[in-house]
């Protein structure tokens, strides 16, 4: 097949496009811009999910590296050796202890079970982007007692009725409001609420902070215990080899020392395995739908033409020649229906960036990489390929006169 | 010169044998304006595409040139058909996404001894010849039949093959047209020593023809020379 053979296939292809049924080549560039959209949409979404979900996994719960109670235990003990250790590493941005207590919030009518999370401010605030997510007051002071932050989901809305809440609240609270809170042990406080934030991780939202000092005062000792410390690498340090010098210094002695990886990988390691399923299904399925249109529309245009392929052939074009005309006609469509699925996708990926998909347990966005743009570009492509060439081959190899009698 | 001997061709429709051809010998020299009358189904158009390599024969020895054209392979009759020979069907057969211009340059297009300059000015002398180089851009249905009987020849001759073959090129014209284009091929035969083999059923087809074969049941009934032609 020389340049020449080439360029005339090319030449009857790009006639055929431009000067054959216009509305046949815009529906079939429509059905291949959908299935690359499909292709490309759930999986983008499903990682939107996953990125979320680990975003905020990393953000308000484990940070880099997590040290929590080693199994059996309820604390991490001699909390303050433990952090000068940690913060004095290499690598170590800032450590952040947190000490959870069960409680019970009340508020005008409304009682309410809630976690309320000890922390230093400006620990905490180094590790974790709470303090941005403040959506009235501001965020504790270092040496804050007596006064909380609430997460907005659990102040609630005191236009909506209680029965018609999606999850317990307490039914409006406002920043300066005074809330009594009711410690396991017996301890009961109230407390101004300082602000309220949120963060979009329900966990968190459900939740309170307030200062260690004043959990000091609620437990009525010096606390050097935690339930967990989340540790804040540098910029430029793996989260392994921070890992690697906490358990080099010996804090696995006092808890166990895992990375956001280890982590992740236990929680929600099935719900990202049963993605990838569901996206390689989502992904087949285009394919097919893709590779069985373009199929059919080449085959109509290949027995619709028989006649004038009959006639090619007699006056002497090669049956190679009309079998890559159809050939790059199916390229050309492939790759204006992946041009107009690109458009589609990053329209929409747009769209949700600005409008994401909120849920009371995540939010989550389109999450597309370059790589996913090029590899379903290519799958897509290759199907197209496919798809073309078969029907093209088979009508190609028709003698002259089956051909021209058609 | 063409040389054909015992040339056959039987198909079978079920259990019945059809002889569309049946012991064709012939010879056709160069430079001859060659008529193949006969009635339908006397298998006029089964010799020409015999003839013309668009259809194997049940047995029997076409020479072309002193080449055994049965025995090429599939590529090699392309290429055949490509370079030496020419064809001018009932139905025109223009590709319709083509322009004309683009229709009669296809052929050449394919030839790796033309320049695309080469091939440009082939197909521009050839439309200048036949009278439609203003029409050049124009797609075949914008034209009249005649017209586009003209470019089907035009793209026939671009390529300035050995033979040319015409299967009815009249049926679809008027007698206007019909002239103007028995004209072309009149034209073509004499100046460029153009062998040409035509099929026709119109009788008044057979002055142009310097020679007249007629066709019967597949056979040859009659083989004259027609000293009146042109």
């Amino acid at each position: 097949m020389g340049k020449k053979e080439l360029k005339v296939a090319f030449l009857l292809a790009l006639r055929s496009l431009q000067r054959g049924s216009r509305s046949s080549t815009i529906l079939t560039v429509l059905i291949i811009g959908m299935c690359f959209t499909n292709m490309i949409f759930l999986p983008s979404m499903f990682s939107g999910i996953g990125q979320g979900i680990t975003k905020q996994i990393v953000d308000y719960e484990t940070s880099n590296v997590l040290v929590s109670p080693k199994t059996g235990e309820q604390y991490i003990t001699d909390l303050g050796t433990t952090l000068d250790l940690i913060n004095g590493m290499p690598g170590v941005q800032r450590a952040s202890p947190q000490y959870s207590k069960g409680a019970t919030f009340k508020y005008r009518q409304r009682v309410l079970g809630v976690s309320v999370r000890a922390i230093s401010p400006s620990d905490e605030m180094e590790v974790s982007p709470v303090y941005t997510k403040m959506v009235a007051g501001s965020y504790l002071g270092e040496g804050d007692t007596g006064e909380i932050i609430i997460g907005k989901p659990l102040a609630g809305d005191a236009t909506v009725r209680q029965e018609d809440e999606f999850e317990p609240s307490l039914g409006g609270v406002r920043v300066g409001d005074s809330i009594t809170v009711e410690y396991g042990n017996g301890y009961t406080k109230d407390y101004r609420v300082k602000g309220i934030y949120y963060t979009g991780w329900s966990p968190v939202d459900s939740a309170a902070f307030v200062t260690w000092t004043d959990m000091e005062q609620v437990e009525g000792k010096t606390l050097d215990q935690a339930d967990s410390i989340t540790v804040k690498a540098k910029p430029g340090y793996s989260e392994q080899f921070i890992k690697n010098e906490l358990l080099a210094y010996g804090v696995g002695e006092n808890g166990k020392v895992q990375t956001m990886t280890d982590l992740l990988s236990k929680s929600i390691g099935k719900v990202l395995q049963s993605f990838a399923i569901i996206n390689m299904v989502s992904l087949v399925v285009s394919v097919i739908i893709t590779t069985v249109v373009l199929f059919i529309v080449i085959t109509i245009k290949t027995l619709s033409s028989r006649k004038q392929i009959g006639i090619l052939k007699a006056i002497g074009v090669d049956k190679e020649v009309i079998m890559h005309n159809y050939g790059f006609q199916v390229m050309i469509l492939g790759v204006l229906g992946i041009i107009l699925g690109i458009i589609i996708t990053l329209l929409l990926a747009a769209y949700m960036f600005i409008h994401p998909i909120v849920t009371p347990e995540w939010s989550a966005y389109l999450y597309i990489t370059p790589w996913d743009i090029v590899t379903n570009s290519v799958i897509l492509f290759c199907a197209a390929v496919v798809a073309g060439y078969v029907p093209a081959y088979q009508v190609s190899r028709e003698d002259i006169q089956s051909a021209m009698r058609a | 010169m063409i040389e054909i001997n015992d040339l056959q061709r039987i198909y079978h429709m079920g259990t019945v044998e059809v002889r569309a051809l049946d012991g064709i010998t012939l010879t056709i020299e160069k430079g001859e304006f060659l008529g193949i009358m006969g009635a339908s189904g006397s298998g006029k158009t089964t010799l020409l595409h015999m003839v013309g390599l668009l259809d194997l024969p049940t047995s029997g020895r076409i020479t072309i040139d002193g080449l055994d054209v049965l025995r090429l392979t599939d590529y090699e009759k392309t290429m055949f058909r490509l370079y030496k020979l020419g064809y001018v069907f009932q139905d025109y057969a223009l590709v319709p996404d083509l322009t004309v211009m683009e229709n009669v340059a296809l052929p050449a297009m394919l030839r790796k001894d033309r320049s695309e300059e080469q091939v440009k000015k082939d197909s521009f002398s050839i439309l200048q010849k036949i009278g439609l180089y203003d029409r050049r851009d124009h797609l075949p249905r914008e034209l009249s039949g005649g017209q586009q009987q003209r470019v089907s020849i035009a793209r026939a001759m671009v390529n300035k093959p050995d033979i040319l073959f015409a299967d009815e090129p009249c049926a679809n014209l008027d007698s206007e047209n019909s002239k103007m284009v028995l004209d072309l091929f009149h034209e073509i035969n004499e100046e460029m020593k153009q062998t040409i083999i035509m099929v026709s059923h119109e009788d008044w087809h057979k002055d142009y023809f310097h020679r007249i074969v007629r066709l019967r049941d597949g056979k040859i009934a009659s083989d004259e020379k027609n000293l009146s032609a042109g």
